[in-house]
């Protein structure tokens, strides 16, 4: 043994030091967040400036990952998208709110939210299974705990942990991510947990509904908007367990948002005074169709020569 | 000597954290990616005799608490990296078939990689922190391990290096 005695002592000393850490956070003494905090304050420039310098190189990587596409086409189609896939949403927010509000509504607001915009600094280590983002806005904008976070599609996740001027979000892919789901038209509801990918569960409460592949699911909203906001686009239905013996129906839902392509999220601060209910459900591109011209040729009685 | 240990080895140690968080998180690497802080612990653990490296293990679970991404009750890393620093140099220390050559530290790192994230999943799901499905789980752990088996010959001589800095120990790797 080597210094056997003095050894297992510092062990021990450390052991009980873990788990007096451990004690002290799981009873939510203060102390614990506060360090947390100042190091949190103290990393952000460092990781705000770790992502300008690093731009070019992700770029670099995610042109490799998607094979010789380049990362300024993917983000200018994404943007092109995104752009049609809102105004498709104002299109139909304006005539619900027309025929069923008479234009309360304003159409830019979409669905009523005053929002900060944030850009994504750093994305959170996997190291413990987490799927975090950190934004560049904090206390400072107005952001504070429990807000919810959009993406260009719909849900983003929500505001974990808040600094003055940087925010924490966990991700709606977050495996210990729960938010209650509505699904667009039936009004059904049920809890939608994340799985640590793009893809989430829904879980029915009511075991006389049902839930079909291609149902749209919007956020049921809380108590005062926080953490959610009502009306929020989070996925559309996959695939549907219907084992015999679940208590309840569960389902497979695909976010519309691409976690791993998260550049700028918009913080929702306050919430529509009215819920907007399922204005907000992105609508599928219809074709139109294209007139075919006909062209009728008579033939000349005689030939040319 | 230890007043010198502790102040060499305090920037480094907060270099690396820094580096961790600014640097390798902008990257979402696929399959987990790896993290610095975690094989350059495990590797000054390898390198030292046992009460250096429970202090080192501690350290480093400490600042990996301290990181925003930790999902867990702050002292879980703390704890799971000081178990696994003493148990480490108590296994590889003075072990001439780990520490006689590098592939055989890349080899024990690697091991020790998966098993500290392994005992993390263990104790979360003790204390209740929600991981994701178990396919996902261990698609990420093999992800880690394979990232950690990359990265490890890189960082090796450097960490070997910073180790004898720290100490002062006469061979580097």
């Amino acid at each position: 043994m080597r210094n056997g005695g003095r050894a297992r002592l510092l062990l021990v000393i450390l052991i009980v030091t873990s788990l007096f850490l451990i004690t002290l956070d799981l009873r939510g003494v203060k102390v614990i967040d506060s360090f947390k905090q100042g190091s949190q304050t103290i990393m952000s420039p460092f990781q705000r400036a770790g992502s300008v310098v690093l731009t070019p190189v992700k770029n670099f990587f995610s042109d490799v990952t998607h094979l010789g596409r380049t990362r300024n086409q993917i983000e200018k189609l994404q943007a092109e998208n995104a752009n049609l896939k809102q105004r498709l949403i104002n299109r139909k927010n304006a005539d619900a709110q027309l025929k069923q509000l008479k234009s309360i509504l304003d159409l830019a607001g979409t669905g009523g939210y005053k929002i900060v915009n944030a850009k994504v600094i750093s994305h959170g280590s996997s190291q413990s299974f987490s799927q975090t983002i950190t934004i560049d806005s904090g206390s400072n904008s107005g952001i504070k705990k429990n807000m919810t976070v959009l993406s260009q599609y719909g849900i983003a996740g929500v505001v974990k942990d808040v600094y003055p001027t940087s925010a924490l979000i966990q991700l709606a892919s977050d495996p210990s991510f729960r938010i209650g789901a509505r699904i667009a038209g039936t009004q059904q509801i049920g809890i939608l947990t994340g799985r640590g990918t793009g893809a989430a569960t829904l879980q029915l409460l009511d075991n006389s509904t049902t839930v079909k592949e291609g149902d749209v699911l919007l956020s049921r909203g809380s108590i005062a908007n926080r953490p959610f906001v009502p009306g929020v686009p989070l996925g559309y239905v996959t695939s549907v367990d219907n084992s015999a013996g679940a208590v309840a129906q569960t389902a497979t839902i695909r976010y519309y948002t691409n976690f791993s392509t998260l550049g700028v999220v918009a913080v929702v601060v306050s919430g529509s005074d009215s819920n907007p209910g399922d204005a907000l459900v992105p609508v599928k591109p219809r074709v139109t169709p294209i007139p075919t011209v006909t062209v009728f040729v008579t033939p000349s009685p005689t030939p040319t020569k | 000597m230890l007043t010198r240990q502790i102040s060499i080895a305090t920037p480094i140690f907060l270099i690396i954290y820094v580096i961790q968080e600014a640097v390798i998180s902008q990257f979402r690497l696929p399959g987990g990616g790896f993290s610095i802080l975690l094989i350059f612990a495990l590797t000054l653990a390898v390198l030292s005799e046992t009460e250096v490296a429970a202090v080192v293990g501690f350290s480093a679970g400490f600042l990996m608490d301290l990181s925003q991404t930790a999902a867990g009750p702050f002292g879980q890393w703390t704890l799971i990296m000081l178990m696994a620093g003493y148990a480490i140099s108590y296994i590889g220390y003075g072990d001439d078939n780990v520490q006689a050559n590098a592939t055989g530290i890349i080899f024990f790192i690697v091991i020790a990689n998966l098993l500290v994230e392994i005992a993390y999943v263990a104790s979360a799901a003790l204390l209740g922190v929600s991981l994701g499905s178990f396919i996902q789980v261990l698609i990420t752990l093999f992800g880690m391990s394979i990232w950690a088996l990359l990265v490890s010959p890189i960082l090796l001589p450097i960490f070997s290096r910073l180790h004898s800095l720290i100490f002062d120990a006469r061979s580097t790797l």
